[in-house]
């Protein structure tokens, strides 16, 4: 008796062992299954072991050690592509574009801050914060999955990352949305070099957009140089004076080598045309992000073979509060009714576009967004495909995840209806071969702005939160200035007015990200007008942020009018 | 009111109501073969006089004849009968289409462009285009000493920002002096200022700059040469100043006093290179002859002074002291707003010490022409020239005269007549857009509304542009406020 006890004993200890020893595998059975690299499998199953498809198939051969999720009713996709992304990256802090704090790549910003307090700012690069493309958004990335959850629940499961402030916003990395270690959730990086059109602010230069255009020009034909040198001396250094060594123009060779896409931040045809002009200039792999009116380009877009990331952030009017408000011009009125048909028209005119979220904060946007765009003529094959594949494509990854086959990372996404349809149900996200069952719901809402916000979700409140009147101080040396600042938000960006005693100040290049915002103004000071550029964020019902001039920067701090 | 606020000329958008695709249609006729035949006129042509009865034809952009009873053939025919045609109004100083204007960061900027920031939707091309004009020299900002690269534009306005560029026009840059340059009026307390402070600073940093460009011309000259190893780092700002000392690139330099213009042409001989332009050059006046002695054109404000410190010395004589000297003037806007109406202050000029018609016309359409280097393709109705013409109903120097037709290139860019009708279409688009699901509120999120919208008026008073950096709609009621 005592000597079978044991042995039970120990076959329990040796079965448990094995089960964490060894990985188990996963089979989804009896699903529809999308591959979307090839045809649809009606019926089939797809298992996983150690993070990787294993098998996928009508007639697949269930492993004895699979769990088993029955798949009946079901339909297995490819985990949802995020072409374009902050998460993970650490909140703005302080005021974007300062010659110190926040102008650097990402939260490489949080870094440079404090040396930037100290005095002068470290390291080797001879070019300033905000300029410095050597940056990485993966040494700054943030694990964990609580910030992931809202998105991965809505099946995203990959995700390209960017940093937030800057012109160069750091090189992006790919990276699964699953884990609690960075390098192992990292699929590449750096994966891209991503531009903004924006100023480093402060006074310095480039402080306008005239600045950033002969600056990123400079910086490319330093790089050039450097390289150029570079294979002279290591051909024959004799004689040869060694080249410099400056990392911010080596973090460029592969764009200018045409190895890395450079992705351009261009949301205005405008933006677009000049992204275009300089990627001909300088022979560079270019990418649009954004790309709100891409399509008004889209024959040059598909001439130079440039792929857009259409940010599914659209453009969205809000309603007039005061009967005697202006309405919104023409122009713009326009433009927010095309946006939706953009995407149908650009993949009309054979030009890869890939979606990206544009960090909308309310997961059911994406998909009520992603709906208008299908309802506009978007082909849902063509929408999956801007959603999964086409995304890893555009970053090189499409040989490890986009798509459901064999040998490809474990991505997916499992859904009762459509997955773009709005009475879709997602029972379970695969992120890595990991499993993330959920809890079938009643449908999510379709609705605007009433869906649940998942839990997990950074305290981080919805861009049109920032909307409103604040009574603020700005505390110019030697004097407290009071002051209101209306915010009136659309989309991403806001218009409104800054009024202090001196007169009224329009806000122009309101732009919102997160609980951040920015913007410029032409404001009376002493009987001259001073351009200023500010910026700033929102906690709750306190405002805070800084204002810039050529002269330096004064802070500001207020409240939220009830 | 808000409409003229509108971009309503977009050829782009393909979604324009179909009311007003018939109206474009219909005005845009001439686009089918480009031909187009003005008849009987008054046509003043600005360099050959001032012609009764006449007719001009216009045949793939170009004007082919100038007579009378010519025959159409196929190009559309223009009635002109009691009207008047002048050549396309040129401005030699202005911002408009500007998305951003001034590199204020350093006194020396050569390395922008303003190229880069160009804005063809901007609703100031139209108005401009209403008001006669068809080319325009876009400048930087006065804020630096040698600021940015130029562009030499014409207004096509509902086409792409390349398609204004003249291509053939010679390249040229901003220069200034003065208060703008040393930051007089931008004196924030405790804050660090930029050099230079004061109108000596300016001459010196003008004169390091070309000392260092002279210097980079000669390091290229030595790699060329083969008489070092590594080439020279390419220098963006450096390279626009070796143009301007080989004479390939144009000066356009802001000032107003005498002894600060004076001071240029001086720096410029010293180098060995021309000013193309005084621009402003409120006090040109007094140092004519050394002007004319270099060469240098001036383009000036016909009759508005005393509105900075710099301004006090002016006087609305100017044109017709230099005129007198034979120095090549031409007046100019530096403003969205007096864009529209320069045929009035060419009017002037005849007023103020009497320069007789066809050479106050001149100030505004060959000079300008000239001082920008397309004075061989337009500025003046010659055969051969470009079909840039404006038809009034009236003289274009009678404040009741308007303009009916705007073209560029024989293409009908502003027609008064079918504008009405656009506003009309305008209207009808605008209030089915209003209903579309992406224009009516709650915004994406969950945030509350908006605030009442602010009533905004684009035009800019902003003459001189002392610092403006115009990046949209900007709010200007005081008057002088960016003087």
């Amino acid at each position: 008796m005592k000597t079978k006890f044991l042995l039970l004993a120990f076959a329990a200890i040796v079965t448990i062992l094995g089960n964490t020893v060894e990985a188990q595998s996963v089979a989804i059975t009896n699903a529809r299954i999308v591959t979307v690299s090839g045809s649809t499998i009606p019926s089939g199953s797809v298992v996983i072991r150690d993070g990787l498809i294993e098998a996928v198939g009508a007639d697949v051969r269930i492993p004895a050690d699979a769990r088993i999720i029955n798949g009946s009713g079901l339909t297995v996709y490819p985990g949802l592509f995020d072409a374009a992304s902050t998460l993970g990256m650490p909140a703005p802090s302080g005021p974007q574009g300062q010659g110190g704090p926040g102008g650097g790549g990402g939260g490489a910003a949080a870094a440079a801050a404090a040396a930037a307090r100290a005095g002068e700012l470290e390291g080797i690069s001879n070019y300033p914060v905000g300029l410095r493309p050597e940056f990485r958004a993966a040494d700054v990335f943030k694990a964990g999955d609580s910030q992931f959850e809202a998105v991965r629940n809505a099946g995203i499961t990959t995700a390209v990352v960017s940093g937030r402030t800057g012109i160069f916003t750091g090189a992006s990395l790919v990276t699964n949305l699953a884990g609690d270690r960075v390098s192992a959730m990292i699929i590449r990086s750096p994966a891209s070099q991503n531009f903004s059109y924006r100023t480093i602010g402060g006074g310095q230069y480039p402080a306008s957009l005239l600045g950033t255009f002969s600056a990123f020009r400079q910086l490319l034909h330093d790089a050039k140089r450097q390289q150029d040198i570079e294979r002279l001396h290591a051909a024959d250094p004799r004689g040869l004076k060694r080249p410099e060594s400056d990392p911010s123009l080596t973090a460029l060779y592969p764009v200018i080598n045409g190895q890395m896409p450079i992705v351009f931040n261009a949301n205005t045809e405008r933006e677009i045309v000049r992204s275009l002009d300089l990627a001909k200039e300088f022979k560079l792999k270019a990418v649009i992000s954004g790309g709100h009116e891409a399509w008004k380009q889209a024959a040059r877009l598909k001439e130079q073979n440039v792929p857009v990331l259409v940010s599914l952030n659209f453009p969205k009017g809000t309603a007039p509060t005061a009967p005697e408000a202006d309405p919104d011009d023409l122009s713009t009125l326009k433009m927010r009714a095309e946006t939706p048909k953009g995407p149908a028209r650009l993949v009309q005119a054979g030009v890869k576009i890939a979606f990206q979220t544009g960090d909308l904060t309310n997961v059911n946007d994406i998909f009520t967004n992603l709906g208008y765009a299908i309802d506009d003529g978007l082909s849902a094959d063509a929408a999956l495909r801007a959603f999964t594949l086409s995304g890893a494509e555009i970053f090189g990854v499409d040989n490890v995840t986009g798509s459901v086959e064999k040998g490809k990372i474990a991505n997916l996404v499992v859904t009762r209806g459509d997955v773009f349809a709005k009475e879709r149900t997602v029972t379970h996200v695969i992120v890595d071969g990991n499993v993330f069952e959920q809890k079938e719901r009643p449908a999510a809402q379709p609705g605007r702005g009433r869906g649940p916000q998942g839990p997990g979700q950074p305290a981080q409140p919805a861009a049109g939160s920032i909307g409103g009147t604040y009574t603020i101080t700005i505390e110019i040396p030697g004097e407290s200035m009071p002051a209101t600042l209306v915010i009136t938000p659309t989309g991403s960006t806001f218009t409104g007015q800054l009024r202090t005693a001196m007169g009224n100040s329009d806000v122009q290049n309101g732009k919102i990200t997160g609980n951040a915002f920015s913007f410029t103004a032409v404001v009376p000071y002493g009987g001259v007008s001073l351009n200023i550029d500010v910026s700033g964020t929102v906690t709750g019902n306190a405002i805070s942020g800084n204002i810039n001039t050529d002269q330096g920067a004064v802070p500001f701090s207020g409240t939220k009018n009830p | 009111m808000f409409l003229i606020k509108e971009k309503i000329m977009r050829k782009t958008s393909i979604f324009l109501v179909f009311a007003a695709l018939c109206m474009f249609a219909a005005t845009a006729a001439t686009a089918q073969n480009g031909d187009v035949l003005i008849k009987n006129a008054t046509v003043m042509t600005a360099s050959k006089g001032t012609l009764q009865n006449t007719d001009i034809l216009i045949q793939n952009g170009k004007i082919t004849r100038i007579g009378k009873n010519l025959t159409s053939g196929s190009a559309r025919v223009i009635d002109a009968t009691g009207k008047y045609v002048t050549p396309g109004i040129i401005d030699a100083h202005s911002h408009a289409m500007l998305d951003a204007i001034n590199e204020s960061s350093f006194s020396v900027t050569s390395m922008t462009d303003v190229k880069d920031a160009l804005d063809p939707d901007d609703i100031s091309i139209y108005r401009a285009l209403a008001g006669g004009t068809t080319a325009a020299l876009l400048l930087h900002g006065s804020a630096n000493s040698i600021g940015g690269q130029s562009a030499t534009i014409k207004f096509k306005y509902g086409k792409g920002k390349d398609d204004f560029l003249i291509k053939d026009a010679p390249t040229g840059i901003k220069f200034a002096m003065g208060e703008n340059v040393k930051r007089s009026n931008f004196n924030v307390p405790g804050m660090t200022p930029r050099y230079p402070r004061t109108r000596m600073g300016v001459v010196e940093t003008v004169r390091d700059a070309f000392t260092r460009a002279r210097d980079y011309r000669q390091a290229w000259a030595d790699f060329n040469a083969k008489k070092t190893k590594t080439p020279p780092r390419r220098d963006l700002q450096l390279e626009p100043l070796v143009e301007i000392l080989e004479g390939k690139r144009i000066v356009h330099a802001h000032g107003y006093r005498s002894d600060e213009q004076l001071n240029l042409l001086k720096i410029a001989d010293e180098f060995g290179f021309k000013i193309g332009t005084l621009q402003h050059g409120l006090e040109t006046y007094k140092f004519a002859p050394e002007i004319a002695k270099h060469g240098a054109g001036v383009s000036i404000f016909i009759d508005s002074w005393s509105y900075k410190i710099e301004g006090y010395d002016a006087i609305p004589f100017t044109a017709y002291m230099l005129w007198k000297q034979g120095i090549v003037v031409s007046i100019n806007s530096d403003s969205d707003e007096r864009i529209r109406r320069l045929n009035l202050d060419a009017a002037k000029a005849m007023k103020y010490g009497g320069v007789p018609e066809e050479d106050a016309l001149k100030m505004v359409t060959l000079n300008p022409a000239i001082q920008l280097g397309i004075g061989k393709r337009t500025g003046s109705i010659e055969v051969g020239k470009d079909g840039d013409v404006v038809i009034w109903t009236g003289h274009p120097f009678s404040p009741y005269s308007r303009v009916e037709t705007t073209m560029i290139e024989g293409e009908v860019y502003f027609d008064r007549a079918a504008d009405a009708q656009k506003r009309t279409a305008a209207e009808a688009e605008k209030a089915a857009l209003l209903k579309d699901k992406m224009n009516s509120g709650p915004a994406t999120g969950s945030g509350p509304g908006a605030g009442p919208r602010i009533p905004r008026e684009s035009i800019v008073h902003d003459r001189d542009h002392a610092d403006q950096e115009k990046t949209g709609d900007t709010h200007t009621d005081q008057e002088g406020g960016h003087r």
